[in-house]
C-alpha cells in the first residue's frame, strides 16, 4: 500500500492525460486532496490510536490537533516566547506534540477517573472550553473568529534534514519547493513534493504508532479494551496505562495538525479545535475500522474521495461537471418530470450535496460494514494484509 | 499467608460480611462454603480489593512478617500475590487463549510499561503461558479465541490466567459453575493440581467435590463463620446442617446426577 501511495502523484498525472483522462479525473482525488488526506488521516489515526485500542473514545480529541497547528503557526508569527519565528519546522512539530502531551496528561488525570459516554463527554467538554478560548483570545490572531496566518515568518515550513538544501524540502501550497531534473528525469510540483514530505512524517507516525501497539505496553491497552476489570485484576494499574495512551495519541494528533498548519500557511478554530473536527475522524475510523490504526487513513480516503466525486467543478473535477460536459445538450434539455428537465435534475441532486451522501454512505457502513474497510479485509484475508500476501505469495496457504 | 481479623462489610442495613477472623496456611486447600448470599463472593472481593472493607483488617505475608492490604487496590493485591477467578467468566473475549494468559505472566514481571519492543519477543511470557495452558489442558486451544470456548474450557481458562500471575494465594471463585457433569472430574483434578504449589482458598457448591479435596473447610452463613474445621467435623456439625447441607451424604449429589441427567439448572447454586 506504500507503494501505491508513493506512486499516486505519478500515476495521477500519467492517467489524466491517457484518453480515458476525463473519467479519470472525476474518479480519483487531486493530488492536493491527497495531502489533507494524509494530515488528517494521521490525526484520524491516533484518534483510533486511543479510541480503537482502550475503547475509551476520545471526543475532544481536537484539542490536540488544533494544538499542534496554532503552536506552529503562532510560533512562525513570534508570537511563542523564547522561539524565534525561524525555529525549523520538524523542532515545531516534536515541540507542538510535547505541549499536547502535557494538556493530555492534565486532561487524561482528570477524565480517566470517569468511563464510556461520561468520558466521551468530559473531554468534549475540555475541547469545547479550548475552542470557545482560542475562538476569543485576541492575542492569537488579529480577528481570532478566522484564526491567524503566517506573517512573521520568511523562511519556508521544511521537511528534512536541516542545513542540506537538496533533502530540506519546502512544503505549502504556495511557499512550497518544486524539483526538477532529479536523478536527471524526475520532476516534482510543489504540491507534489508537500504530498512526499508530508507523507513522509505520517509514514513514520504510524510506524512508530504500529511499534507501540504491538508491545507488552499496547498489548495492556488492547487487554483494557476487552475487560478492564480483569486488566485490573491480574495486576495492571490500568490508569496509568490509559493515561500513557492518551499523551501518546495526543503526541500524534498534534503532530498532524502541525503539518496541516505548515501546508496551510494558516489555521482556524473551526478548522481545528471544533468537536466536529473530532466527529470527522470519528467518521474515518468508522468507514476505515476501529482498531486497525491503519484503517482511519484508508476511511478518510474514502471519505474525502466521494466528495471530491460529487463537488462542484473546482476542486479536482467530479461527476457534475462530467456529466454536464458529457452527456450532449440535447440529453440535458430533456425533459423528465412535469418540466425539469435531466440538466436540472442533475443540479438539484448532486450540487454541493456531498456531505448528505456521506451521511447515508456512514448509515450504510455502521449498519452492514461494522468491522471497516480494513478491518472487513483483515477478516476475509486471516491477518494483516501485508503479511496475508506475502504467505500467500510463498504458497503457504 | 492470608488473615483477616475482624473483616466486616456492611452495605447500608446489610451486613454481607459480619466480624471474619480467618487465616489461610501455606500450602493448604482451604474451601469457603455457604448458601447463596452467604457473602462468600463479598468476602473476595473484599480481599482482593474490589470492595473496601468497613472495619478490620487483612494481611498478606510478606517476607518476613506480615504486611497489611486492608485498603489495597486490585492491581496492588495482585501485584502482591493474591490472584483470583471469577464465578461469572471473565477473560478478553476476543483475544486468543494464548494471549489472555500471556498478558497475565506479563503483569506479573515488570514489563508492561515498555512500548517500544515487540510483544513477541519477551519470550519468558510466551513460555509461561504455554506451560500453564499445558497445565490445565487447553494446550491444543492456544490459537482459539477466548470467546470460541465450550462454557468448560472457558472455566479452565479462569483458572489459567489466576496462574499465570504468579500468585501465593490464589481465589477459586466456583470455578465449576455451571460445568456439566462429564466435566467436574477434569476440574476436580485442576484444583488438586494448583493446590500442590499454591495456597488455594475454594469456594464451591458441589459437597462432593469440596469433601473430597479440602484440607479444611469453613462455612460461611449471613456472613459470619459457623464453622471452621476439617471435612470430617464440619459434615458432622448440627450447625452446618441445618443451615447448608440440609442431610447431604458423601456421594449423594453425583448419585442424584447420574439419575436424573436432565432437567438440572446448571446455574443452580451460584450466589
Amino acid at each position: 500500500m506504500i507503494a501505491v501511495f508513493a506512486a499516486y502523484p505519478g500515476l495521477y498525472s500519467v492517467l489524466v492525460n491517457s484518453p480515458v483522462g476525463a473519467e479519470m479525473e472525476t474518479v480519483l482525488p487531486q493530488v492536493e486532496t491527497m495531502v489533507a488526506v494524509l494530515y488528517f488521516g494521521l490525526f484520524a489515526m491516533s484518534f483510533d490510536f486511543i479510541s480503537g485500542y482502550t475503547g475509551y473514545l476520545s471526543f475532544g480529541h481536537a484539542a490536540f490537533y488544533g494544538t499542534g497547528a496554532y503552536f506552529v503557526v503562532l510560533a512562525a508569527n513570534g508570537k511563542i516566547p523564547l522561539l524565534g519565528p525561524d525555529t525549523s519546522f520538524v523542532a515545531l512539530l516534536v515541540i507542538g506534540g510535547l505541549i499536547a502531551v502535557g494538556l493530555a496528561v492534565l486532561i487524561g488525570a482528570v477524565s480517566f477517573r470517569l468511563t464510556g459516554v461520561y468520558f466521551a463527554m468530559i473531554t468534549l467538554g475540555f475541547s469545547q472550553v479550548l475552542y470557545v478560548l482560542v475562538r476569543d483570545w485576541g492575542y492569537l490572531a488579529s480577528n481570532p473568529r478566522d484564526g491567524p496566518a503566517v506573517l512573521g515568518r520568511t523562511e519556508p515550513f521544511s521537511i528534512g534534514v536541516p542545513g542540506v538544501d537538496s533533502l530540506d524540502l519546502a512544503i505549502g501550497q504556495l511557499a512550497g519547493e518544486s524539483v526538477e531534473g532529479l536523478l536527471g528525469v524526475l520532476e516534482f510540483t510543489a504540491t507534489e513534493v508537500s504530498y512526499y514530505m508530508i507523507g513522509l512524517v505520517v509514514l513514520a507516525s504510524y510506524f512508530a504508532m504500529q511499534r507501540i501497539i504491538h508491545s507488552p505496553f499496547g498489548k495492556v491497552l488492547i487487554a483494557i479494551r476487552e475487560n478492564e476489570e480483569r486488566a485490573e485484576a491480574i495486576g495492571y494499574n490500568t490508569f496509568w496505562y490509559k493515561l500513557g495512551a492518551f499523551a501518546v495519541s495526543a503526541f500524534f494528533a498534534a503532530v498532524a495538525g502541525g503539518l496541516l498548519a505548515g501546508f496551510r500557511r494558516s489555521v482556524s478554530p473551526d478548522g481545528t479545535f471544533y468537536f466536529l473536527v473530532t466527529g470527522d475522524a470519528l467518521l474515518a475510523s468508522i468507514i476505515g475500522g476501529f482498531g486497525t490504526l491503519a484503517g482511519p487513513l484508508y476511511g478518510w480516503l474514502f471519505d474525502e474521495g466521494v466528495t471530491e466525486f460529487l463537488s462542484k467543478r473546482g476542486e479536482g473535477g467530479g461527476l457534475l461537471p462530467y456529466l454536464r460536459d458529457n452527456l450532449g445538450e440535447g440529453l440535458l434539455s430533456t425533459e423528465v418530470f412535469d418540466g425539469l428537465t435531466v440538466g436540472e435534475a442533475i443540479n438539484t441532486f448532486l450540487n454541493g450535496h456531498a456531505e448528505l451522501y456521506i451521511g447515508v454512505l456512514f448509515v450504510l457502513f455502521v449498519l452492514f460494514v461494522p468491522s471497516g474497510l480494513l478491518g472487513t479485509v483483515r477478516d476475509r484475508v486471516g491477518g494483516p494484509v501485508g503479511e496475508a500476501i506475502a504467505s500467500r505469495l510463498r504458497g503457504e496457504r | 499467608m492470608l488473615r483477616t481479623a475482624g473483616l466486616t462489610k456492611e452495605f447500608g442495613g446489610l451486613t454481607a460480611v459480619d466480624d471474619v477472623d480467618f487465616e489461610l496456611e501455606d500450602g493448604e486447600l482451604c474451601s469457603l462454603i455457604g448458601p447463596n448470599g452467604a457473602g462468600k463472593t463479598t468476602f473476595f472481593d473484599l480481599l482482593t480489593g474490589v470492595l473496601t472493607p468497613t472495619r478490620g483488617t487483612i494481611e498478606i505475608r510478606a517476607d518476613e512478617g506480615w504486611r497489611d492490604v486492608t485498603d489495597a487496590t486490585p492491581y496492588e493485591a495482585a501485584n502482591l500475590g493474591l490472584h483470583r477467578s471469577y464465578q461469572i467468566t471473565n477473560v478478553f473475549p476476543t483475544s486468543t487463549v494464548l494471549e489472555n494468559v500471556r498478558i497475565a505472566a506479563q503483569a506479573a514481571s515488570a514489563d508492561g510499561a515498555k512500548l517500544w519492543r515487540n510483544a513477541g519477543a519477551f519470550d519468558a511470557h510466551i513460555e509461561e503461558a504455554r506451560a500453564i495452558l499445558d497445565r490445565v489442558g487447553l494446550a491444543d486451544e492456544a490459537e482459539a479465541t477466548a470467546d470460541s470456548l465450550s462454557h468448560g474450557a472457558k472455566r479452565q481458562l479462569e483458572v489459567a490466567i489466576a496462574l499465570a500471575g504468579d500468585p501465593d494465594v490464589l481465589l477459586l471463585d466456583e470455578p465449576n459453575a455451571g460445568v456439566s457433569s462429564e466435566s467436574v472430574d477434569r476440574i476436580i483434578e485442576l484444583i488438586e493440581d494448583v493446590a500442590t504449589d499454591h495456597a488455594v482458598l475454594l469456594v464451591e457448591h458441589n459437597m462432593d467435590i469440596v469433601m473430597n479435596v479440602s484440607d479444611r473447610i469453613v462455612v460461611l452463613n449471613q456472613g459470619a463463620v459457623i464453622a471452621d474445621g476439617p471435612p470430617e467435623d464440619v459434615r458432622g456439625d448440627p450447625a452446618v446442617q441445618e443451615a447448608y447441607l440440609g442431610g447431604y451424604e458423601a456421594g449423594s449429589l453425583r448419585r442424584e446426577a447420574e439419575s436424573e441427567t436432565a432437567g438440572t439448572d446448571p446455574e443452580e447454586g451460584t450466589a
